[in-house]
């Protein structure tokens, strides 16, 4: 009697009552972070896919706003844990991996075939504490897009030392152009640019010391990047008013012809051609050269992560060693114009950014996530605020490095 | 006489059959409540394949069980001889529990809780095995307040925002007179000028930051009249270019704060003319006409007639004022995310950023501002409970 009634509430509270299915050989519950229409397709097909190949496993694949993500994850991984969750390798990843809540998978990586061998370039940035865990679906190479018609107008080459962008720059502010364009009203926009200097002035190990707190804003290496900024913000010059527009309005210039370059990263080239680009109007080439220090490049990456909490570890395990193999890297990663991790997967051929990407990022000496992603968030934060001021204003570059000094001390401890 | 006394006595006595049956169903039910009804079990009863669809059932049996005791309570309380004696005084506050239960977990507790987090060092994590993961820092973290100079740009705005925004209770008093008028049509003009009120902060935060844009904004293009010209660029687009370039307001860390407070002022200033139509309309044409008798005009007649009997409006648009200044959270966080570089954060938006936005995760931190901020608050709220405190005995 209880029961029913019980039942009957039930009934009345969910408006429909699911039928009862039998129970398969396990569940697997996936939770996704893109709704933009290519990307949810492409993790939809290869959800069928594995589908497809274990049939016995019942599949529920959760898909949400990428922002919102950020926020639901931490309840997600402490209460409520899907088997298979989205996130962000590098320093990103080193709170939850810190408390416990991010399963380690270095069995994983160790036993599977394609996870052995064929993803070396990015498994530095999947480990931490020596241990792996998670595996990346996809990434894609930052650089420098240019409008190509503009730079034959004024018979331009793609520069590959800093001394030839500057001339160019020279050249384009001649003619009435703006060098470059940027949108820092979200801020980490100036975060790909300091990177880029970073990288190019110092190389790929102060990154890593900057953005894991072992050699302070104030160093003269870092002043030296700020020096090359300088002289980039005065000789080159970014679009006025750059601190209330987006990375999307920032567009706008760019495809009007009023601006001619921008650093960015590779999911921005679909939003040239929404702009009205056509694709012999624009080209990509890699950040210049600055000192002689290995070239190193930003290639973010999204990977899969098991929670900790995971009801169904073997099949979670089953799903990424899935999504680990070149096909299904090849397919996903054609489908939404990005770089496949797996070196043994096929690329887009007819895609020439996606080409020339490849060519960059796989000849690289290293790979750094994004400052956003390598620094702490409260580190990142407080120094993307600082970069967006300096580029307002040069002058305060004391002010913002002893800020960026104070807040570094607090947030290593 | 016997009947009555036995009447009396059998209407304060308890009822032991109500209150022994009350008391087992609501153990019944909390039992249900906390060792039952979990997701598991539910899925188990109703044969659900997996947990997820059970969710959506185990919320509302717990829903329903919940009712259950509290009802099951109520019988409790109301069957004991207790009760039935000091029905007058003890109605109200049971009728008052279950609010000021909510009141208490959903605001006196965590208030509490941000005291004792602003104490810590957390980033806002429990480990696997549900452990709280920050430290205790005793006052580091307003040790830390006192050297960051974001602090003290958040405190410095909310000051702005304080003084700033008053703007808007006379420019409504002066909008509520000149409206305060018998024309064909006025309702129309009242309601138009109500408008801003209506629409949400978010919506009015959106057109003021469109208006503002140097590039597309209604400002810019009103500056390109005097100061900008149409010319053709390098691949044949035109383009405007200016020989003075527009102010970029929210892309300036000089102006962007006033800049929003404007916006801000604008539904703000729709609700302090509205209190005052109200106001107006219970002005006493006998004491405005004793004033015209006694040779009063313009600004004497304002300030000994009208005002003073304004001065309940006036109260009340002082303090919703001040507390939408500082509450100033919307706007700031559609206009500028507290930007250019954090030069328009206040106390609460500084805070939301440093404890929950954008997984920066400085809990601890943030609940020091959390703190600082209540405190704030505090000396103004018990200003204002004072002077109601004073009303009400004034009344008497």
């Amino acid at each position: 009697m209880f029961k029913s009634l019980i039942r009957a509430t039930a009934a009345f509270g969910t408006a429909a009552l699911l039928s009862t299915s039998a129970l398969a050989a396990g569940d697997l519950v996936i939770t996704f972070d893109d709704l933009n229409p290519d990307k949810k397709a492409a993790f939809e097909a290869a959800v069928e896919a594995f589908k497809k190949a274990n049939p016995d496993i019942n599949v529920t694949a959760n898909n949400g706003d990428r922002e919102a993500h950020k926020n639901t994850i931490r309840n997600a991984l402490q209460n409520d844990a899907p088997d298979v969750i989205t996130w962000y390798p590098g320093n990103r990843m080193g709170p939850f991996v810190d408390a416990g809540l991010f399963a380690d998978i270095s069995d994983l990586w160790a036993s599977d075939e394609n996870l052995k061998g064929n993803f070396n370039a990015i498994k530095p940035t999947m480990s931490r504490d020596g241990k792996q865990w998670g595996v990346p679906y996809s990434y894609y190479q930052w650089g420098v897009y240019y409008r190509k018609d503009i730079y034959d107008k004024l018979s331009l080459k793609e520069p590959a030392t800093w001394d030839e962008l500057l001339a160019n720059c020279d050249k384009m502010k001649e003619a009435g152009v703006t060098p470059f364009t940027i949108g820092t009203k979200f801020l980490w926009t100036a975060a790909g640019v300091f990177d880029y200097l970073n990288l190019r002035t110092n190389g790929y190990e102060v990154h890593n010391d900057l953005t894991a707190g072992k050699i302070k804003y104030s160093d003269p290496k870092i002043k030296a990047t700020f020096a090359n900024w300088k002289e980039m913000i005065e000789r080159c010059s970014f679009v006025k008013n750059h601190a209330t527009m987006s990375w999307q309005d920032a567009i706008a210039p760019f495809a009007k012809g009023d601006a001619a370059m921008y650093v960015m990263g590779n999911f921005s080239v679909g939003q040239y051609k929404d702009a009205g680009l056509k694709d012999e109007q624009i080209d990509f080439f890699p950040f210049p050269k600055i000192a002689d220090v290995p070239r190193a490049e930003e290639a973010p990456a999204d990977a899969f992560f098991i929670p900790a909490k995971a009801k169904n570890i073997e099949n979670a395990k089953k799903f990424l060693s899935f999504i680990a193999t070149a096909e299904i890297q090849g397919t996903w990663n054609k489908a939404i114009g990005q770089l496949p991790p797996n070196a043994a997967a096929e690329i887009n051929k007819d895609d020439k950014f996606i080409v020339e990407g490849m060519e960059t990022v796989s000849t690289a000496a290293g790979l750094a996530q994004f400052y956003d992603r390598d620094a702490p968030a409260a580190m990142a934060k407080a120094g993307m605020e600082g970069f967006q001021k300096f580029m307002l204003d040069t002058s305060t570059l004391d002010e913002v490095l002893a800020n960026l000094d104070r807040v570094q001390a607090e947030v290593y401890k | 006489m016997t009947t009555t006394s036995a009447i009396v006595s059998d209407r304060y006595s308890t009822s032991t059959s109500q209150v022994l049956i009350s008391i087992a169903v609501l153990l019944a039910c909390l039992i249900v409540l906390f060792f039952v009804v979990d997701t598991a079990v539910v899925q188990d009863w109703l044969g659900y394949a997996r947990r997820e669809e059970a969710r959506v059932p185990t919320f509302f049996l717990r829903i329903v069980v919940l009712i259950g005791a509290i009802a099951a309570a109520f019988f409790a309380i109301t069957g004991t001889s207790s009760y039935r004696r000091n029905r007058v005084s003890y109605a109200p506050w049971l009728f008052l529990a279950v609010g000021l239960a909510f009141f208490m977990v959903y605001v006196i507790i965590p208030i509490f809780q941000s005291f004792s987090y602003s104490f810590t060092r957390w980033d806002g994590l429990y480990d696997v095995n549900g452990i709280w993961t920050g430290e205790w820092v005793g006052f580091r973290n307003y040790g830390l307040l006192l050297n960051d100079p974001n602090f003290y740009t958040s405190l410095w705005n909310n000051l702005l925002w304080l003084v700033l925004f008053m703007l808007a209770v006379p420019i409504g008093l002066g909008i509520a007179l000149f409206l305060n008028q018998t024309v064909t049509g006025i309702r129309i003009y009242k309601s138009l000028f109500f408008f801003p009120f209506v629409i949400s902060q978010v919506v009015v935060g959106l057109i003021f930051a469109w208006a503002y844009n140097p590039e597309f904004g209604l400002l810019s293009e009103i500056w390109g009249w005097f100061y900008c010209e149409t010319k053709v660029n390098i691949v044949g687009n035109l383009t405007k270019v200016c020989s003075v370039d527009p102010p970029s307001i929210l892309g300036n860390e000089h102006l962007a704060t006033y800049g929003i407070i404007a916006a801000g002022l604008w539904p703000q200033i729709a609700y302090c003319m509205i209190l005052y139509l109200t106001g107006l309309n219970n002005v006493s044409p006998d004491q405005v006409e004793a004033g015209r008798l006694d040779g009063a005009k313009g600004w004497n007649m304002l300030w000994h007639v009208i005002l003073p009997q304004l001065r309940p409006a006036t109260f009340i648009a002082i303090v919703v004022t001040v507390i939408g200044a500082l509450r100033s959270f919307d706007m700031i966080a559609t206009m500028t995310q507290g930007g250019p570089f954090g030069s328009t954060n206040v106390l609460a938006y500084y805070m939301y950023d440093q404890a929950v936005g954008e997984g920066v995760g400085r809990y601890g931190y943030g609940s020091a501002i959390a703190t600082v901020l209540f405190l704030i608050m505090l000396v103004y709220i018990s200003y204002f409970l004072w002077r109601m405190y004073q009303d009400e005995k004034g009344a008497h």
